[in-house]
């Protein structure tokens, strides 16, 4: 029998302490590991959500910057307006690779509920606002994107699903008789394009009552171009204000890192917890075997062979439950998912919760290295006991 | 060692539940908008109630689902008109005793979606009539007139109505008017959703009470 099966029949010997030592560390495991995965996560969801907005500058009317940066992220109201043609200079600038012009409102419908209810619809142009969100698929090949002036609209996923639309059906706008036709649904894409009502540019500044007015223009700018200049530049327009996606996806990563202080904080307290849970368990494991160690010692074993002994008891303990935390936080990745999207007041759409390789690698490591290290102490105590002592004793 | 296993078994079914919960999009359901607010105005002396969701899906399947078409006259249809859409039955309490229930469901209407909404007393019979989206040219359906039309009404009234033709019913049916006649699309979509709400209430609440006593 070698050294690592006597640690390993030690270990069965007392399940129950295994046991709950295991699931200690399990616990600490699986809190480490979401909460990098939540780190991490929560990031790529909020630059992907940035990204999938299509744009990298927008031009709204003059207002609070916080308004805008809420209008573009959750969808909502334009408050204010711009006039189209000063847009269309804007539009018409070199640096501008594809500009695409938009009027979002808000109609009161009265047949919604009992007191009714408020409609979003996004008047787009059909020739530029498609290639600035290449994601925006149809759920069918029958449909497709309205032409220009027409009365059809192009419905987001969810509003289908509300309003029960098909490619082909009519549809109503709020307070009008007059009849739109459905020319497409849109697949889910997780953002709020998903409950979006899309109709043409022309036609929602005729419906609304709203001509040669826009809420934004949304641009893509060509490659060489010096993005923080062009800004500049957009600033000295009177009555608009600029709003980049650097700027919002810096303020909101700001933020971020305040927060992954508080995570990485929680992280190392898991550390601890493992480290002192391990140190604690195996110290009193070594206590109880104090005169079975004497005897091991007296029968041959040398000090090194009872550290060895002790040590391997440990990385086992770790190890297995490293494996087991880790394996709990893939299985219950979409239940702490679902846990942190209620308390967090703003959770961007994706995946909150990314566990990759390098995390499960790092989580492994480090949780065996802390808790090995947790057992150097109660190892060296063992090795250092003296056979005639502990026989000696009661 | 049978406890182990047990416990061994509901783990790893709870895991694969968590694993593949991101991968199902429920159908949309039909609740209503502000219940505490709906409630008290469908049932002014009621003082609680209870929400539950039930789906054809999870209550009997493909075979329920056979039985609810034959019932209804015709078959679900389109992309939002499944077996696994919830619904959701409001069970309406005036102390500890049951007074009725509320139940809503989405009928596709010609220029969008109808949500109707009917209260029932603890026999089955519609106490209240209530569209909770209706976007129609015939606005006079929401009338309070046109709602009263459906008080007292029950599923034996509807048995023999057949929402593909929009024809058939006994006198109490036949003798609901249509306000505009313009918009018969919408009037037939709205008996027909009627019938189904009937229908899946039976099969939700009162069949299955008849059936514990």
């Amino acid at each position: 029998m070698n050294i690592f099966q006597v640690s390993y029949k030690n270990l069965l010997r007392r399940r129950l302490r295994t046991m709950f030592t295991i699931i200690g560390i399990m616990l600490s495991a699986w809190v480490l590991v979401t909460l990098l995965g939540f780190n991490k996560g929560y990031e790529n969801s909020l630059n992907e959500n940035i990204e999938n907005m299509g744009f990298q500058v927008v031009l709204t009317a003059k207002g609070c910057p916080y308004e805008a940066a809420t209008l573009m992220l959750k969808g909502g109201t334009g408050l204010r307006y711009m006039p189209e043609n000063m847009v269309k200079d804007v539009a018409g600038k070199p640096e501008i690779a594809n500009a695409a012009p938009m009027l979002m409102h808000a109609v009161f419908d009265p047949n919604k509920g009992e007191s009714g209810g408020t409609t979003v619809f996004l008047g787009v142009d059909p020739n530029t606002y498609p290639s600035m969100k290449p994601y925006l698929k149809f759920n069918n090949e029958k449909g497709a994107w309205f032409s220009d002036k027409a009365k059809e609209v192009v419905l987001g996923f969810e509003a289908a699903e509300l309003e029960q639309r098909e490619v082909g059906d009519l549809m109503m706008l709020p307070g009008s008789e007059d009849e739109y036709t459905v020319t497409g649904v849109l697949s889910r894409t997780g953002t709020q394009d998903d409950g979006m009502i899309f109709l043409p540019l022309k036609t929602a500044q005729s419906a609304f009552k709203k001509e040669g007015e826009l809420t934004m223009l949304g641009m893509r700018l060509n490659q060489d171009v010096d993005a923080s200049a062009f800004e500049e530049e957009l600033y000295k327009l009177p009555d608009v204000q600029v709003v980049s996606m650097a700027q919002v996806k810096n303020t909101i990563m700001s933020l971020v890192s305040s927060a992954k202080v508080i995570v990485l904080s929680i992280a190392f307290i898991a550390f601890l917890i493992a480290m002192f849970g391990v140190l604690n368990t195996v110290l009193m494991s070594v206590f109880e075997r104090y005169q079975e160690i004497g005897i091991l010692k007296s029968m041959g074993a040398l000090p090194k062979d009872i550290f060895k002994m002790i040590l391997i008891e440990t990385t086992l303990l770790c190890s297995i439950g490293g494996v087991l935390g880790i394996l709990f936080s893939f299985l219950f990745s979409g239940i702490s998912e679902m846990a942190i999207r209620y308390f967090l007041p703003f959770a961007p759409q994706g995946a909150l919760i990314a566990i990759d390789t390098k995390t499960v690698i790092f989580s492994f490591i480090s949780i065996t290295a802390i808790g090995i290290i947790g057992g150097v102490y109660p190892s060296l105590r063992a090795a250092n006991i003296r056979p005639l002592d502990s026989i000696r004793s009661e | 060692m049978k406890k182990t296993r047990l416990l061994l078994i509901l783990f790893l079914a709870s895991a694969l539940l968590c694993v593949f919960a991101d991968n199902v999009f429920a159908a949309v359901g039909c609740d209503l908008n502000d219940p505490d607010r709906d409630v008290k105005r469908l049932f002014p002396v009621s003082t609680g109630y209870k929400t539950e969701y039930l789906s054809i899906d999870k209550l009997g399947g493909q075979s329920l689902l056979k039985e609810v078409e034959t019932r209804l006259g015709d078959n679900f249809q389109g992309l939002y008109e499944t077996i696994d859409v919830p619904y959701t039955v409001y069970t309406i309490y005036k102390g500890k005793e049951t007074i009725g229930y509320i139940h809503g469901i989405n009928q596709k209407g010609t220029y969008g979606g109808l949500q109707v909404f009917l209260g029932y007393d603890t026999r089955g019979n519609i106490t209240n009539f209530y569209y909770q989206k209706l976007t129609s040219k015939a606005s006079d359906m929401r009338s309070s007139g046109f709602a009263k039309q459906f008080v007292g009404l029950s599923l034996s009234d509807f048995k023999d109505y057949d929402p593909k033709t929009g024809k058939s019913g006994n006198q109490r049916v036949t003798a609901i008017k249509n306000p505009n006649t313009e918009s018969a699309a919408d009037f037939n979509s709205t008996l027909r959703a009627v019938k189904k709400n009937l229908i899946l209430m039976d099969i939700f609440v009162f069949n299955k009470k008849e059936a514990g006593k």
